[in-house]
């Protein structure tokens, strides 16, 4: 069997991986860069917290996101409702950037690595795989949805001396989308991604 | 001994899917991507971008980013300027955020693209792990200039109280996420490698 190796994505200096162990993780001597982690959960890790992203991010989508209210008038906003606003003010531009960045880009990314874990824990290989897997590391560092959250309490300070402004569940499931997000991420490794999927053809 | 590169023996990594195969190799067996040792005229693309995005920032910093309509008065506020009232305002936290997310971390990031790739057009000196550093701090701070034009949308949406108080957006928040984009497409398409080839023999 030929060796295990790999060339440091940021200095391309050569590494044997064959002695990396189970729950092991290597980085370049040379500059420091992260190279891959074994772990065999991983696949599976994935697969579920891409699963509870995607609910959560359902329910940030269906309910009121804030509230706004000034003098007795109120308005109340969901999530999609800040992308329609931004086109009928004459912005389609913006509001297609950021849906892309804030909903359809994370949304794609949570699905397609879902998709793709589940095929990669089941041992199965697909045709589509290849392509899929080739699609989501791109995407990958397109989602915003940390920076929007970011966003979203700065404006809440901004306002608040304005008028009285009311946190919705939508809110605080945005909220739990980002964290996990970010934990799916986390235990994505595109070298054991790819070896696996090679292992499988 | 020390490693050496896969340039050096004749390999290259899948830029896709990091599958070492022979330089000559046209594409990737293992996912089918173009194989490259290096990225194609990354530089020139990489600098490309950044004069694209330097020129976006003009713009974004001079028309205004929101317009705001409050009993029948209209205002209109740019984005230092809209740190400047918040400094009047006092909520200098806030303040500090707008100001690193909108004015210090795109302005850095063109200043430190433009060195890297400087730095290798004049025959590749300094320290190769200091360049490697702010290439990766440029890449990992890249999309939080977007705060600034999320807090537009998310003011738009909810500030919309017809006749009382409306908060309208500015042709700048354009600007300025063209400006974000570009310069992380800029930073994408660097490749970093470059910055560590031709000097093995010298001490990082």
């Amino acid at each position: 069997m030929p060796a295990t190796r790999m060339a440091c994505p940021s200095c391309d200096l050569l590494f044997n991986l064959d002695t990396l162990q189970e729950g092991q993780s290597a980085s370049c001597t040379r500059c420091h860069a992260f190279l891959t982690t074994r772990n065999a959960n991983a696949f599976a890790n994935v697969a579920s917290f891409a699963t509870t992203a995607l609910v959560m991010l359902a329910v940030a989508c269906t309910f009121p996101f804030l509230e706004f209210n000034r003098a007795g008038f109120e308005n109340a906003t969901t999530l999609p409702q800040t992308i329609v606003q931004l086109w009928v003010n004459n912005m389609p531009g913006l509001a297609a950037l950021t849906a892309a960045f804030i909903l359809v880009i994370p949304a794609m990314v949570m699905l397609l690595l879902l998709v793709l874990n589940l095929a990669l824990m089941q041992n199965n290989y697909r045709t589509w795989v290849k392509p899929l897997a080739n699609w989501v590391f791109h995407l990958i560092s397109w989602s915003m949805a940390e920076v929007f959250f970011v966003g979203v309490l700065v404006s809440l300070v901004k306002i608040a001396k304005m008028a009285e402004v009311t946190i919705g569940i939508s809110f605080w499931a945005y909220a739990a989308f980002c964290i996990l997000f970010v934990m799916a991420i986390s235990q994505l490794d595109r070298f054991q991604s790819w070896q696996k999927i090679e292992h499988l053809t | 001994m020390p490693n050496s590169t896969a340039l050096e023996e004749n390999l290259a990594a899948c830029h896709t899917c990091l599958k070492l195969v022979s330089v000559d190799t046209g594409q990737c067996p293992r996912c089918g991507s173009t194989i490259h040792s290096r990225s194609p005229n990354s530089l020139q693309r990489t600098l490309a971008l950044l004069i694209t995005a330097t020129l976006l920032y003009i713009p974004a910093n001079t028309l205004p980013i929101m317009y705001t309509d409050q009993l029948g008065r209209t205002s209109e506020s740019t984005i230092l300027g809209g740190v400047v009232l918040l400094l009047k305002l006092g909520s200098y936290p806030i303040a500090a955020v707008i100001f690193i997310a909108s004015v210090m971390v795109p302005l850095g990031k063109l200043l430190a693209m433009y060195y890297l790739c400087f730095t290798l057009q004049w025959g590749n000196p300094g320290s190769q792990r200091q360049r490697t550093q702010l290439y990766r701090l440029t890449e990992l701070v890249g999309k939080w200039s977007m705060v600034d034009v999320f807090v537009v949308a998310i003011l738009v949406a909810l500030v919309n109280l017809t006749g009382i108080i409306v908060f309208r957006p500015g042709a700048a928040a354009l600007a300025f996420a063209g400006v974000v984009i570009t310069t992380m497409i800029a930073a994408e398409g660097f490749d970093q490698r470059l910055i560590w080839d031709h000097r093995r023999t010298v001490q990082p």
